[in-house]
């Protein structure tokens, strides 16, 4: 097989993982080739939409697990490759020097045993960092139920490090992934949360959870989510919209993937990170699942009237915050003006403040932008929806996230 | 002498030499053009004898703060209409409002120099990451840029740190600029001034584009397919010059 085929293959079996940040790490090169950048760099939009930074490939796509909703699963029948350590590396300085890539993200399937697939993986980015002198960016994934000897020399080579927890419950692991057990998954990241330092997985960790293989609503994914923060600290948690590879019983039969969901669910996720909102501020057991009609931000802020409207001169950060429309930048934005001037509609507008949003729940030096007749709630929400169906072919399912 | 149209010599140390001579002695510009302004008839045309002095620079700094200052130099790096005349304006309002000058967003000057200077950085930002070296013949890493805005210096500062053991060539097509790397440090020479090869590549060069060709194409996934979403945040302009999107055009 040449290695324009096993490229093939071995990117086609990687191109799931949601994950493409190539921020967040300050480790410092010295000599070599590359170095990395703090806010990270888009090298390229693929045909979906999703940034390109890093050279996403496995190992191999040979596995000894069966996990239902895998494409790389033990009895699917597809044509199976292996890099070769060597391999890997001349691709990804080859790429790297032309500006391609930003780094390489690795992973793989699991060959004999979890430490033996662990081994190839650092043997193959030990080359690269030592022979090849590589400083770029390095995201690789942790094979769970290696041991942690292995996990460290990893860590210490790699600016990311992270494992998926793939289903947000136990009961939906257990149903479509009987090979893998929490417990690794968890295991591994309380080891990388106790030992992250400059040295040692620098970028932090993230995950991934797959939305829409089994039953869980969306507080579950959420609740998962917020436990995780916590815990662990991690940097991201990455929902991906479950696409229908393999047909299994277990399995539902989507006719495309939910999107508009996980859509959703990245909003929230920001809402947890950056807008100190809670789990339960959003959804509870009445309510589980997000309205798709209306954003998080929104939908909270319409159940939530009486907190409003609110006034930009005076009302504080966390305020700003709540207030639909207006971003953590623009919050700051309008802290550091109000002290000089009188902030009008028009200004907000400069400030990037998406005023066809927040004008529904502001006053501005205490006028509200039409008569107050209509601060109504029907009035309000019928206008968002309408605002988010226009809007919807112009904006993108997918989000980039620039910042982490 | 107020009320006319006054020209620097196109450095961005004189201008603001200009324009610091021109708010202490109440001169209130038409306009601010460099060497190559062709003035219209109406033109009142001044050309002031100006020392040309970089301590303007700390003064700026110590004034009005750094991150101001850097604004500044990258609306001079823009390709604004006017962009003299708002960093005059600017630097007006700064020397009344010192470091706090940026956050009077209600001052026309002020929206304008954030927003330029926010697309400035953009645009450099999106060349970090859209910029595709070739490997010539000789090993030179050989790349063309179309920037609308003067961003070829801080896009060679960039390659300086990152491709560091490398010889790289970077050429501006618009401005016929190329910025050239020796493993020391990056100069810059016109087009006209320096030739070299640039058809000739090494022998392995077709392989290794093939190869992220095949990447880029598999990497997408069919059922979320999204031509719109790509297209926000890869602009065709940009695409020229890409090329795993040549097959796009």
């Amino acid at each position: 097989m040449n290695l324009k085929e096993k490229l093939k293959i071995l990117a086609d079996s990687a191109k799931y993982d949601a994950s493409c940040s190539s921020s967040g790490s300050t480790r410092k090169t010295r000599g070599g080739l590359g170095n990395v950048a703090f806010s990270g760099i888009c090298h390229s939009f693929a045909s979906d939409g999703r940034c390109i930074s890093l050279l996403k490939i496995l190992m191999t796509n040979c596995c000894i697990f069966d996990c239902k909703y895998c494409l790389n699963r033990k009895s699917n029948n597809i044509k199976r490759a292996v890099f070769t350590p060597e391999e890997v590396c001349q691709i990804t300085m080859n790429f790297y020097r032309r500006n391609y890539i930003e780094g390489l993200f690795l992973s793989s399937g699991i060959i004999k045993s979890p430490d033996y697939t662990m081994e190839l993986l650092i043997k193959t980015i030990s080359l690269l960092r030592k022979k090849y002198h590589f400083g770029g960016y390095i995201h690789a994934k942790a094979i769970p139920g290696a041991s942690e000897k292995l996990l460290k020399d990893l860590g210490l080579l790699v600016d990311r490090l992270s494992a998926n927890v793939e289903l947000p419950t136990l009961n939906g692991l257990k149903l479509l992934a009987p090979n893998k057990s929490e417990n690794h998954v968890s295991k591994i990241m309380q080891y990388v949360n106790i030992n992250q330092s400059k040295k040692y997985v620098p970028a932090g960790q993230s995950t991934q959870m797959i939305i829409g293989a089994t039953k869980e609503s969306d507080l579950e994914i959420m609740g998962k989510s917020a436990n995780l923060y916590n815990d662990y600290k991690l940097k991201r948690v990455f929902y991906s919209a479950y696409i229908s590879v393999n047909k299994d019983s277990l399995l539902p039969v989507l006719e495309s993937p939910p999107l508009k969901r996980e859509n959703r669910l990245y909003q929230a996720d920001w809402l947890l990170r950056f807008y100190h909102f809670k789990v339960n501020d959003l959804l509870d057991v009445k309510n589980p699942n997000f309205n798709i009609l209306i954003d998080p931000k929104a939908d909270w802020a319409l159940l939530h009237l009486n907190e409003f409207p609110k006034e930009i001169s005076k009302c504080s950060y966390y305020d700003l915050l709540k207030i639909p429309g207006i971003g953590v930048k623009s919050a700051k934005r309008i802290l550091s003006s109000r002290r000089f001037f009188k902030i009008s509609f028009d200004d907000l507008k400069k400030m990037g403040v998406v005023l066809k949003r927040a004008k529904y729940f502001i006053t501005c030096n205490g006028k509200y932008f039409m008569n107050h007749d209509y601060f109504q709630k029907e009035f309000i929400e019928k206008n968002l929806v309408l605002e988010e169906k226009t809007s919807l072919n112009k904006v993108h399912e997918q989000l980039r996230f620039f910042n982490e | 002498m107020n009320n006319g149209c006054f020209i620097y010599n196109d450095t961005f140390v004189h201008l603001l030499n200009l324009i610091y001579y021109l708010i202490q002695n109440h001169l209130k510009p038409e306009n601010i053009k460099n060497t190559l302004y062709s003035p219209n008839l109406l033109d009142h045309v001044i050309v002031l004898k100006i020392e040309e002095d970089s301590e303007i620079i700390a003064k700026i700094i110590t004034s009005m703060g750094s991150f101001t200052f850097r604004s500044i130099y990258y609306v001079f790096l823009s390709s604004a209409d006017n962009k003299e005349l708002i960093i005059y304006y600017l630097l007006l309002n700064g020397v009344k409002y010192k470091e706090k000058v940026l956050y009077h967003r209600n001052l026309k000057c002020v929206e304008k120099t954030i927003n330029i200077s926010r697309y400035v950085l953009h645009e450099v930002h999106k060349y970090k990451g859209f910029l595709r070296f070739k490997e010539l013949e000789n090993h030179i890493l050989y790349a063309e840029i179309e920037p609308e805005n003067d961003i070829l210096s801080m896009v060679s500062h960039h390659f300086q740190r990152r491709l560091k053991n490398e010889y790289w060539i970077i050429k501006d097509v618009k401005r016929k600029i190329l910025s050239i790397y020796d493993k020391k440090k990056y100069f810059f020479v016109l087009e006209e001034n320096f030739s070299f090869e640039t058809t000739k590549l090494s022998q392995k060069e077709i392989e290794i584009e093939e190869l992220w060709k095949t990447f880029y194409k598999t990497i997408g996934i069919l059922e979320r397919k999204n031509d719109r979403c790509r297209m926000n945040f890869m602009p065709k302009k940009y695409w020229k010059y890409m090329l795993e999107m040549e097959e796009f055009l």
